[in-house]
């Protein structure tokens, strides 16, 4: 517990969220003698969240517009329990501006910026226009966004191949990129379609692709008194689909010359828009240059490689500036980590897997966090995001957090959903991820099957599996059938055997 | 017993022979000690292959065997020869047809083809929208669409048949 002496900077907080980042946030609150009330769909009675909080209001429905986003709803759940503060983790409502005004109007304080600042970074049109003010470089392409009357001459003015982005877009959706102008309108549809269905608004804008690039994002902490601090970077060019799959901190190509350069941009840009609490802002990297892509008002996914670099507790950090705290003093990083999202998906087809986590064996040892809310019994639906658990090493230095990472995702099992955990695998034993000279298309170089030998030991291990099943099946109807004292279970397996041979 | 192991395009064959309580193994030339065990209430395993230890998760459902060891997940079909011969009875069935299926269980945002049309390989039959991302279902070779049993709009389990081709 906190120190009962020293008042607390909230009484209680409400966490709109669920899953892994519900529980993240739950976790400081705790350790920092703050109460939290946990928000839930029908389909989350039973989830981890609702029973780690304090207090837990049902939203009812499944669908995310019937919960998480129901603004109204939320709101409600935070003035009926006499919440003073709201934290939205990420996705969801994470970069509504209306959920920060309505917190605003409702006197709880939002632990994310000012309504301002989500409308003018969350539109990406808008946000590039303000890069541009600050004196951020920016990728080539057109800053309104296009319509399809225009599309065809706008990407050939731009020069494929050519990006289309949501205009409201983020974590991936309703991104296409189009090498071709045959491919043009397809892709054009489908990125409609998909920032339609996933933000309500099927605006698209158009943007040079740049050859080999990097993702490459710099972490923020801006506070009430017009500070900004810099957690340095997070290399997240492991994608695919632009998800996030393996991410690490430092960047192994960026020189301290050109750290400092996007750290000096990534503050002036929050600065500009008057930015409170974490936020992310995302370059593309190439041959040396950096280029803003756009900015995540909210904690990131990935944030915990940082923490693990500085040794800080973001969240405490967000809670901190939210009560009007100045930034603390940013301590020197040391070592080198790695984060594995962990998905619920089949990685041959890049298609999510659902059914329920029959067993999990989880990793331990020095050095290794896993931040999750999966339990035994979890149902993977397809309600939500299909992250199961994130997998975080720190190292003293880069060989070091790769070698522990592949440990730990040896350790790390689980059953009853497919997962990409061997996708992850693969790439971290990569050469081109080893040698670190890789960019934003290296999931497409990662081998597509395991090894060799490791595929010979597998075929011998189904064997055997189903000889010692059929060795044991045949023990069960033995002593079922009342034999008295059981002989050697290699005895009766040649009994078993010619018994089944001689069934039709 | 021998038992027949595919895994993607290989097969192999493997013959387990238990002696005085010693297991072995058989693949082509090379004979291999094997201890397999099981650790709890089953699923887990402990195997040791010529003195080498792995920790093994497995699921078995009659001949397909998923397997999660050396931080890979491997999907494998197992026929005893047992299993191998009955199969080779009914083997000769109509060949030549094939289904689109669900991936997952998701909606049906478009269906690009109808009955008769000539598809390409690669070409996007069927758009399955599931977790919020448009996920373009191909076709895996050229053929032509027999029957076509989705609908746009309908929401469709994983696995469920959506067009037949031939």
């Amino acid at each position: 517990m906190s120190d009962p002496s020293k008042p607390k900077l909230f009484r209680r907080i409400l966490v709109a969220n669920r899953g892994e980042i519900a529980l993240r946030v739950i976790r400081t609150a705790q350790e920092m003698g703050i109460e939290t009330v946990a928000v839930y769909s029908d389909a989350d009675r039973t989830a981890l969240h609702v029973r780690r909080a304090d207090q837990a209001v049902a939203l009812g429905g499944n669908k995310p517009s019937e919960s998480y986003l129901d603004i109204q709803k939320v709101i409600d759940a935070a003035r009926r329990t006499g919440c003073d503060a709201l934290h939205p983790g990420y996705g969801f409502l994470s970069e509504n501006e209306d959920l920060a005004e309505a917190c605003k109007q409702a006197g709880v304080e939002f632990l994310g910026p000012p309504p301002h600042a989500i409308t003018v970074m969350g539109d990406k049109v808008e946000a590039r226009k303000c890069a541009m003010q600050a004196g951020v470089p920016l990728v080539p392409g057109l800053q309104e966004d296009v319509d399809a009357a225009h599309l065809v001459a706008a990407a050939k003015q731009v020069g494929y191949p050519v990006m289309l982005k949501a205009a409201a877009g983020g974590g991936g959706k309703g991104i296409r990129i189009v090498r071709e102008e045959r491919q043009l309108i397809e892709a054009f549809e489908l990125a409609r379609a998909e920032a339609r269905s996933s933000f309500g608004d099927d605006r698209v804008y158009l943007e040079k692709f740049v050859t080999r690039p990097r993702h490459v994002e710099i972490q923020v902490m801006a506070d009430k008194h017009g500070n900004c601090v810099s957690y340095g970077e997070r290399e997240c060019s492991v994608q695919r689909r632009h998800q996030k799959l393996v991410e690490e901190s430092p960047c192994v190509a960026l020189t301290p010359e050109l750290r400092a350069a996007m750290s000096k941009a990534a503050c002036d840009l929050a600065k500009s828009v008057g930015y409170v609490g974490a936020g992310t802002v995302e370059f593309l990297w190439s041959e040396g240059r950096f280029y803003f892509m756009e900015m995540n008002t909210r904690l990131q996914v990935e944030h915990p490689i940082t923490e693990m670099r500085y040794g800080v507790d973001l969240v405490r950090e967000q809670i901190r500036v939210g009560a009007g705290l100045p930034v603390s003093p940013v301590p020197e990083p040391r070592g080198h980590a790695i984060e594995v999202r962990v998905n619920a998906e089949d990685p041959d087809k890049y298609f999510p897997s659902l059914g329920t986590v029959s067993r999990i064996n989880l990793p331990g040892g020095p050095g290794v966090r896993l931040d999750s809310a999966m339990f035994r019994g979890m149902e993977v639906t397809p309600f939500y995001d299909s992250m199961l658990a994130k997998l975080v090493v720190h190292g003293a230095d880069r060989e070091q957090a790769i070698a522990r990472c592949l440990r730990a995702l040896r350790e790390l099992r689980i059953v009853g959903v497919t997962t990409s955990l061997s996708v992850a695998k693969r790439t971290l034993e990569s050469a081109e991820f080893v040698a670190g000279d890789y960019d934003t298309g290296i999931l497409d170089r990662i081998e597509k099957r395991a090894a060799p030998r490791d595929r010979e030991l597998a075929m011998l291990a189904a064997a055997a599996t189903r000889f010692l099943l059929a060795e044991r099946a045949g023990a069960t109807v033995e002593a079922a059938a009342g034999k008295g004292d059981q002989p050697p279970r290699w005895a009766l397996l040649g009994r078993t055997e010619r018994l089944r041979r001689t069934m039709p | 017993m021998k038992y027949f192991v595919r895994l993607g395009d290989e097969e192999r064959v493997i013959e387990l022979q238990r002696h005085a309580g010693r297991l072995t193994a058989r693949c082509g030339d090379v004979v291999h000690e094997v201890d397999l065990a099981l650790v709890g209430d089953g699923g887990a395993f402990s195997l040791v292959v010529d003195g080498t230890s792995y920790d093994v998760v497995a699921e078995a459902q009659r001949e397909q065997v998923v397997l999660q060891m050396v931080g890979e997940r491997f999907v494998l079909h197992c026929e005893d020869e047992r299993e191998r011969a009955a199969h080779a009875v009914a083997g000769h069935k109509a060949g030549g047809k094939r289904e689109l299926h669900a991936a997952m269980p998701g909606i049906v945002i478009d269906v690009r083809v109808k009955v008769g049309d000539a598809v390409e390989e690669g070409q996007t039959l069927v758009v399955l929208e599931a977790m919020k991302m448009q996920n373009p279902l191909t076709a895996e070779a050229a053929g032509k669409v027999t029957r076509v049993v989705c609908k746009v709009g309908e929401a469709v389990a994983g696995g469920a048949v959506l067009l037949e081709l031939e």
